[in-house]
C-alpha cells in the first residue's frame, strides 16, 4: 500500500500577491539600503570619532563631537539661518504663491498660462545658475540692483548687498523665493482648481464676494495643501546648500551660514570629518523628522 | 590537427592579453589653467611617444573644486596617479596621512638633474622628496602707466607713499577706486596679510607661530600683528578700496582693473595674461612696498611654489615619477613657461622662451628677491587659516578691530596646537 502523499496547502492568492509585492520592493530596498541607510548608518558611526579627510586614524571621542556642536557659536548661527530661511520661505514662497495663485485662478480673465509659465520659469532653472545671475545684479560695483536704487534717490547698502552680514541672509531669502515661488503657486494652484464652484456661487448669494471669499472659502479648502506646501519648504529651508555655497559661502563672516554650508567647511576645508559627521546626524534628525511629518500629513489629508 | 587549429583560434586573443598586460596608464590631475590644455597634450605626446605602451590620462578641474577632490579622491580606491598640489601645508597633510609617496628614489636619474635643491625642499619632508615643484606664482600690483603719467603720480616704494598715492587719486576723482579688492571668496585679503605680516615682523618671527610651535603663552601674540592688521585699516581708511570688498568678486575686481576703471591692482603673476585676454596689455608693475620701519626684509617677494605628486596607492609610481622628471626636463619646462607662463623651477631654457613682456619682467624681478613669502592660508593649520579669513571679512567690514581679530587668530590657533 502506497503511503498517501502529504499535500502542501494551497497557497491563498492574497498571499501570493503579497509575497510578489514584497520581490518588487526588494530593488527600491537594496538602491536606498546602499545609497541612503550605509550612509546615514556610517555618518551617525563616523559622528563618534575625531578623524581628518585624509587621516586613517579614527580616535574615538564618544559624544564629544556632539558637545562640541553645543558649544560651537557657529553651529548656533547656521541653524538660526535654518530657521529664518524656513520662516522667511514659508511667508514670501506659501504666502506670495498663495496669492499669485488665487489670483490666477479668479482675479485675472486673460494671459493666465503665460503668466503661469513666467512665474514657474525659475523653478526650472539651477540653483547654481540662479545664484550666478543674482551675483551679477546684486554686484556692488556693476550689478543692476544698485544703479535702480540709486536712479530713485535712495543709497544701496554700502558693504554690498551681499557683503552686509546685518543685510546678506534676506538677500539669500529674496533669491530663493524668486526661485521657488512659482513651484509653490502652482502646487497650490492645483489644489485651488478642486475647489467646487458651488461653494463660490452659494458665498455669493450671502454676500461673501472677494476677500471674504478668499478667506472663508478658499483658505480653508486649500488647508492640506497649504499644510503640504509648507512643510515642503520647510525641508527645502533645512536641507539649502547650493544657492548659498554659490551666493556667499555662508559669508561674510558666517553671516549666512547654514548647517549644510557647514557641514561642507568643516568636512571639506577644515577637514573635521567627525565633527562635519556630527552636525550633519542633527540636520538628519531634523529633515527625518519634518519628513515623518510630511507623510503623516499627507495620509490625513 | 585539431589543437593547432584551436591554439591558432585563440592566438588573436592571446596577443590582445599580452598587449593589455604590458599596457601601462597613468591618470594624471591638473588645474584648469590659461595655456595647461596644450602644454599637457604636447608634453603628454612626446612622453607617450619615449615610452610605448604607455598612455597618460589627463583630467582637469578648476581651483576651488580641485581642493576638495583631490582629497577626496586621494582617500579613494582608484586615485590618480600625478596630481598638482600647492607646497605648504596642503602637501605636508597628505604626506602625514600617508596619501603620497615618497618618490626620492627617481630623482637621480629624473628630475633631481634638473630642478634645484632650493626648489625641491618645498615639497620635501624628513629629507625624502614628495614631489616636484614645476613653477611659483607671485603677485605684483599691476598699475595704469597712463593714468599714473596723467596725474603725475609716481610708483610708491614705501608703504606710506602707497597710502598717498590712494589718496592722491581719490583726490584727483573720488569716485575711482584706487585699488579694486576682490574679497568675495576672502583669499584676496589673505594674500595682502601674508605679505603685511613678512614686511611688518619678518619671517623669521613669524616661522613658530605658523608652524604652532611657538609656546603657548606667547602663540601669535606678537604686536605686529596686530600692527600688519592696522596696515589694512589704514589702507581702507586712505580709501585705497572700494565700499564693498567683501561682495566684489575676484573676477569683478581683475575686469574693474581691465577695463581701466581703476588704474592698480595687486594680482598674480597669472593676471597679465587674463588682462591681456581682456584687451588691456599697457599696463606696468611694482612689488608690494616696504615698510620703513618693518622689522621684515624689503626684498621679500609672495612666492608659492606648486608642482605635482604621486600618490601613495599609484600602481606605476616609477613611472609617475618619469612623468614628472619629463614636465620638467629642460625642454618641458621651457614649454611650460611658453604655453602657461609660469616661473618655471627649471630655468636653463628660459632665454628661449617667447614669452610675453610681463612674463619677462617677473623672471627677471623674481630673480632678484632676496626672501620667498608663502601665503598663509598654505602654510597655517587649516582652522587657523580659516580664523585668518573669516577675520580679513571681518575687519574690512569694520566689525572688528585688528586686537579682536588676534585675539580670534589666538584662540584657533591654541584650539589647533592643543589637538
Amino acid at each position: 500500500m502506497k503511503p498517501t502523499p502529504i499535500l502542501k496547502p494551497r497557497q491563498s492568492v492574497g498571499v501570493q500577491i503579497v509575497q510578489n509585492q514584497s520581490v518588487l520592493v526588494l530593488p527600491a530596498l537594496l538602491i536606498c539600503t546602499v545609497f541612503i541607510f550605509i550612509p546615514a548608518f556610517l555618518t551617525i558611526f563616523g559622528s563618534f570619532y575625531a578623524f581628518g579627510l585624509t587621516s586613517q586614524n579614527w580616535e574615538p571621542v564618544g559624544f564629544g563631537n556632539y558637545v562640541r556642536a553645543w558649544n560651537d557659536d557657529v553651529f548656533w548661527i547656521a541653524l538660526r539661518n535654518n530657521i529664518i530661511i524656513v520662516l522667511g520661505s514659508i511667508v514670501l514662497q506659501v504666502g506670495i504663491g498663495t496669492v499669485l495663485a488665487a489670483v490666477l485662478d479668479r482675479g485675472i480673465s486673460f494671459g493666465q498660462t503665460f503668466f503661469r509659465v513666467i512665474i514657474f520659469m525659475p523653478m526650472v532653472i539651477s540653483a547654481v545658475a540662479v545664484a550666478l545671475i543674482w551675483l551679477i545684479i546684486l554686484d556692488p560695483n556693476i550689478g543692476i540692483l544698485n544703479a535702480i536704487v540709486k536712479s530713485v534717490g535712495l543709497s544701496p547698502p554700502k558693504l554690498g548687498w551681499l557683503g552686509d552680514p546685518s543685510i546678506s541672509i534676506w538677500m539669500v531669502l529674496v533669491v530663493a523665493a524668486w526661485q521657488y515661488t512659482g513651484f509653490m503657486m502652482v502646487l497650490i494652484l492645483a489644489g485651488l482648481q478642486a475647489i467646487p464652484n458651488h461653494l463660490y456661487e452659494a458665498a455669493a448669494l450671502d454676500g461673501a464676494r472677494g476677500f471674504r471669499a478668499f478667506w472663508s472659502i478658499t483658505l480653508p479648502s486649500l488647508r492640506n495643501v497649504l499644510v503640504v506646501a509648507i512643510l515642503i519648504t520647510t525641508i527645502g529651508g533645512f536641507k539649502v546648500f547650493d544657492l548659498i555655497f554659490v551666493l556667499t559661502n555662508g559669508g561674510p563672516a558666517n553671516a549666512t551660514q547654514v548647517l549644510g554650508t557647514y557641514i561642507y567647511l568643516q568636512a571639506f576645508t577644515l577637514t573635521n570629518m567627525g565633527y562635519a559627521n556630527a552636525v550633519a546626524v542633527v540636520l538628519l534628525a531634523i529633515a527625518v523628522f519634518l519628513g515623518w511629518l510630511q507623510l503623516k500629513v499627507s495620509r490625513r489629508s | 590537427m585539431k589543437p593547432i587549429i584551436g591554439m591558432l583560434a585563440l592566438a588573436p586573443t592571446i596577443v590582445l592579453c599580452a598587449s593589455v598586460a604590458s599596457a601601462q596608464e597613468i591618470k594624471i590631475w591638473t588645474l584648469v589653467q590659461e595655456g595647461m590644455p596644450e602644454f599637457m597634450e604636447g608634453t603628454i605626446s612626446t612622453f607617450e611617444a619615449a615610452n610605448p605602451g604607455v598612455t597618460v590620462v589627463n583630467e582637469s578641474f578648476p581651483n576651488e573644486a580641485y581642493k576638495t577632490q583631490i582629497q577626496v579622491a586621494l582617500t579613494g580606491s582608484a586615485p590618480p596617479d600625478v596630481f598638482f598640489n600647492w607646497a605648504g601645508e596642503d602637501a605636508a597633510r597628505l604626506v602625514r596621512d600617508g596619501l603620497a609617496a615618497d618618490i626620492s628614489a627617481y630623482g637621480a636619474s629624473g628630475y633631481a638633474k634638473t630642478v634645484g635643491e632650493g626648489w625641491l625642499s618645498s615639497f620635501a619632508f624628513d629629507g625624502a622628496n614628495y614631489g616636484v615643484p614645476t613653477d611659483a606664482v607671485s603677485k605684483y600690483f599691476y598699475y595704469d602707466p597712463a593714468f599714473f603719467s596723467d596725474n603725475d603720480l609716481s610708483v610708491p616704494e614705501t608703504f606710506d607713499e602707497f597710502l598717498a598715492t590712494c589718496q592722491a587719486i581719490r583726490t584727483i576723482d573720488s569716485s575711482i577706486v584706487p585699488w579694486p579688492l576682490g574679497n568675495s571668496e576672502r583669499w584676496k585679503l589673505n594674500h595682502v596679510i601674508t605679505m603685511l605680516n613678512q614686511r611688518v615682523l619678518g619671517l623669521d618671527a613669524l616661522a613658530a607661530d605658523y608652524a604652532l610651535t611657538a609656546p603657548d603663552d606667547e602663540l601669535f601674540t606678537n604686536p605686529g600683528y596686530v600692527e600688519a592688521w592696522q596696515k589694512v585699516v589704514d589702507m581702507q581708511d586712505a580709501g585705497c578700496f572700494q565700499d564693498a570688498p567683501n561682495a566684489t568678486s575676484p573676477e569683478a575686481s581683475r575686469s574693474m582693473f581691465a577695463a581701466q576703471v581703476s588704474p592698480m591692482i595687486y594680482c598674480g603673476t597669472w593676471c597679465g595674461n587674463i588682462f591681456q585676454a581682456e584687451g588691456y596689455e599697457d599696463f606696468e608693475m611694482f612689488r608690494f612696498p616696504a615698510l620703513t620701519d618693518g622689522a621684515g626684509d624689503p626684498g621679500g617677494q609672495f612666492l608659492v611654489p606648486q608642482g605635482y605628486m604621486v600618490s601613495s596607492k599609484s600602481e606605476h609610481p616609477e613611472l609617475a615619477a618619469a612623468f614628472i622628471s619629463h614636465i620638467v626636463s629642460d625642454e618641458g619646462a621651457r614649454d611650460f613657461a611658453e604655453q602657461i607662463g609660469g616661473i618655471v623651477s627649471n630655468p636653463a631654457l628660459i632665454d628661449e622662451v617667447d614669452g610675453t613682456r610681463w612674463f619677462k619682467f617677473f623672471v627677471s624681478d623674481i630673480a632678484t628677491a632676496t626672501e620667498s613669502v608663502n601665503v598663509i592660508d598654505v602654510l597655517l593649520d587649516a582652522s587657523v587659516a580659516n580664523a585668518y579669513l573669516d577675520a580679513g571679512v571681518e575687519i574690512l567690514n569694520g566689525t572688528m578691530t585688528p586686537e579682536d581679530a588676534m585675539t580670534t587668530i589666538r584662540e584657533a590657533a591654541l584650539a589647533a596646537k592643543s589637538g
